[in-house]
């Protein structure tokens, strides 16, 4: 059985108060136990449509029977969406930047199993016994030097470009995914998100948040604090609980 | 500043920016995006029309003008174009073409098509690393063959052959996008006024070395991407590891290209010729390629 019936969630994405177009997408369905946000990179002139391409195609796959399957449904979804926007993909000479590309990141939810798989700096957080986890990790700029040179935070944020992504779909002939399995406990709540939401808010804000028990309240409390801020990106993000 | 580098998005830099519409002439509600590439973007969308009157298939698909485009002066006559070319065509693996249209309110022109479902060829080559095996390969190369054969004859180049063109639906194979197709002279003689001239786009791995160089757009430029195409389903990797035709022609030693093993003795002079950067040496008909494709491999090729 895929059906996860016992899934709630809640959904939704903002402009923000700066950006003139909304380059984020989402997508929610708790009946396939799928959801994803997807980010359209800023820079270029099709982010809105690189990522909307990412969330309906992920929401037009069929559901195979096993777990397993489902995941690499969804991998291999995600490698082809990476050829489209790469090697397939008609430049122009009247377009000086011809790349199109987005973040993702998806999580697959079925019985006690859950799967995130994710490509840039879109994230994935599981609020589990009080504690808050952030399940993906990011692949920007930002993140090797903390993991490589042992920056910190602040040293690392206060590097040239280190916003840049590291991975995305559409940005390099070969994607590498990064996938996390784990098993899924009773009250465990998840959150995809775009940057626009986490850049935004602290780790107590998020903490509170997802305390709460509606998916509904949980999403409109992070959207309040988000928009009471700057808001100077998009903002998208999904909360998903039993 | 890195390909990846998230600009700071400044609204006095970027046109007025107008989401796409739900429902567009007044008819067609927007379900999903199918597909974008350079130029454009194609949707799934249902006729509101056709199911008042209970269509059991009132879907369609509708091609829209990428917003780069929309602001450029012949971006409406572009798109006439693309439906001009495909309605002057009628071949049962050529996509088909219903309409043009306006939507004044909205300020958008789009063409609506067939709705097919199935896999493009693009998708299929991601599931199949190592290609297709020979009847695969036959059953799709035959009816492509076919598609452009019958576009040549009616005196339309395509200009965009690649694997994300091609779709494999329920009931065969269908060739689509012309939006970087033209009519050969003396063909459609109105529709010249939209030439490559103005629109100069082609896709890397596919493009022959005298369009990347600005040549003109000809029957064998259309040859070189189908050939790039029938090397790719045939042993799952591009001929020249995705290098653009002038650099793969520049490289030094020269390329010696490999017969895959999915294709006869008798079939691969024939594709290779098709590769040929020099269009002088493409000598090779579509009618060559499908009599040489219809050979199977023996034991010993």
């Amino acid at each position: 059985m895929h059906a996860a019936p016992q899934w709630r969630s809640a959904a939704g994405t903002d402009q923000g108060k700066v950006r003139a177009r909304n380059e984020d997408a989402i997508l929610d369905c708790p009946e396939h136990g799928l959801w994803a946000v997807a980010d359209g990179m800023g820079g270029h002139r099709a982010g809105d449509i690189a990522s909307q391409l990412i969330v309906d195609s992920l929401g037009e796959l069929t559901h195979p029977q096993t777990f397993d399957q489902r995941l690499e449904a969804v991998r291999q979804c995600l490698h082809w969406l990476n050829r489209r926007m790469g090697q397939e993909l008609t430049v122009s000479d009247q377009q000086v930047d011809s790349l199109m590309g987005s973040t993702v990141v998806a999580l697959l939810l079925e019985g006690k199993r859950a799967a995130c798989v994710w490509a840039g700096d879109s994230r994935c957080y599981l609020w589990r016994g009080q504690q808050l986890y952030q399940l993906s990790r990011d692949h920007s700029l930002q993140q090797q030097l903390m993991d490589e040179h042992n920056m910190s935070l602040e040293q690392a944020r206060a590097h040239p470009g280190s916003r840049a992504l590291t991975r995305a779909i559409g940005a390099s002939e070969h994607l590498n995914l990064s996938v996390v399995e784990l098993e899924v406990l009773p009250d465990d709540v998840f959150l995809l998100c775009s940057d626009g939401l986490y850049q935004g808010l602290s780790h107590s804000e998020l903490s509170n948040a997802l305390s709460l028990i509606s998916p509904q309240v949980a999403l409109a409390r992070l959207f309040d604090g988000v928009l009471r801020g700057a808001a100077c990106d998009n903002v998208s993000a999904v909360v998903i609980r039993q | 500043m890195s390909d990846l580098e998230r600009s700071e998005d400044t609204p006095q830099a970027t046109p007025v920016f107008r989401a796409m519409p739900t429902v567009l002439g007044k008819r067609y509600r927007i379900e999903r995006l199918l597909g974008a590439g350079g130029m454009g973007a194609v949707y799934r969308a249902r006729d509101l029309l056709h199911e008042q009157f209970a269509d059991p298939q009132p879907c369609v698909a509708l091609k829209v003008l990428s917003e780069a485009y929309e602001h450029s002066t012949d971006a409406s006559a572009l798109l006439f174009n693309e439906f001009a070319l495909i309605r002057h065509l009628r071949h049962p693996n050529v996509l088909r073409v219903y309409s043009f249209e306006v939507d004044t309110e909205h300020e958008r022109v789009f063409v609506v098509m067939e709705l097919l479902r199935g896999p493009t060829l693009d998708r299929l080559l991601c599931e199949r690393p190592l290609g297709m095996a020979w009847h695969e390969l036959r059953d799709i190369a035959l009816p492509l063959l076919d598609a452009l054969g019958h576009a040549h004859e009616r005196g339309v180049l395509h200009g965009d052959i690649k694997p994300s063109n091609v779709l494999l639906s329920e009931d065969g194979i269908r060739l689509f996008d012309f939006g970087l197709g033209q009519a050969e002279e003396g063909t459609l003689s109105g529709l010249a006024s939209v030439s490559r001239s103005r629109v100069n786009a082609w896709t890397p791995g596919y493009a022959a070395p005298e369009i990347l160089e600005g040549g003109p757009l000809t029957r064998v430029a259309d040859l070189y991407a189908l050939g790039c195409l029938l090397y790719e389903l045939a042993s799952g990797k591009h001929p020249f590891n995705r290098m653009q035709a002038t650099a793969a022609r520049d490289m030094r030693p020269k390329i010696k290209l490999k017969r895959p093993k999915r294709l006869s003795r008798h079939a691969w002079p024939y594709v290779r010729k098709a590769l040929s950067f020099d269009p002088e040496h493409r000598s090779v008909s579509i009618a060559q390629l499908r009599e040489a494709l219809t050979v199977k491999p023996g034991f010993w090729g």
